[in-house]
């Protein structure tokens, strides 16, 4: 969510360099249609159903038991929300990708409390428009 | 307006804590730790596509049941690409 509103603020920047900005989610679209209205986005969440898009980029990982239990018992079904029952998740990731489809800039954490700041997308995007 | 990593450091400490509004129980932020842990020492960081990789194309729908190519977008320009888990 933070990563979301974050990338919120520089929406306007990115298209002013005629550049795109989507967030990719597992879950369906019920809830990505709530999350998008609750944070007033002006940028599409796509849902990548069964993580057919993460694969691609080999970011999927499945939950420990442990884990799952875990958020299971905080109400977190993911399997509800994503229509699996397995619970696997897409590491969080950030890539910048360029007109010609190669890769500029891959900011992949398994930690998902570190995240990359969004100005350094929009620093990437102007050095790739110059 | 606060940089991303300072505000995600500031929820991880409330959350930490232990104090309402969060309430997490000790032994669930172990828990997490452990997890997260785990798949940094599994190495799927490194796995994951890199500089220099071409991306796949994707053709997904958006919040308003709109089908969206990747291929179409990168026509217009550059594509920022975020991976997030969900809503919870």
């Amino acid at each position: 969510m933070m990563e979301l509103e974050a990338l919120q603020e520089i929406d306007s920047e990115v298209r002013a360099l005629g550049g795109r900005i989507v967030a990719l989610t597992p879950e369906r679209e019920r809830y990505t249609r709530n999350v998008h209205k609750k944070l007033s986005l002006t940028f599409d969440i796509l849902t990548d159903l069964h993580l057919k898009t993460a694969e691609q980029f080999r970011l999927v990982f499945a939950l420990p038991d442990y884990l799952r239990d875990l958020y299971r018992s905080f109400g977190s079904t993911l399997d509800r929300f994503h229509d699996e029952p397995e619970y696997r998740l897409p590491m969080p990731a950030r890539y910048v990708i360029d007109k010609e489809g190669i890769i500029r800039a891959a900011d992949v954490n398994a930690d998902y409390t570190i995240r990359p700041e969004p100005s350094e997308a929009v620093r990437l995007l102007r050095t790739l428009r110059a | 307006m606060a940089s991303l990593q300072s505000r995600l450091d500031e929820f991880k400490k409330a959350f930490e804590s232990g104090a309402p509004p969060y309430n997490a129980p000790h032994d669930a932020i172990e828990t997490t730790h452990r997890a997260t842990a785990a798949l940094k020492a599994s190495g799927l960081e490194n796995i994951a596509l890199k500089v220099g990789d071409r991306a796949p194309e994707f053709t997904l729908f958006n919040q308003d049941h709109v089908k969206v190519n990747s291929a179409e977008l990168l026509r217009h320009g550059p594509m920022v690409v975020s991976f997030f888990r969900g809503h919870w």
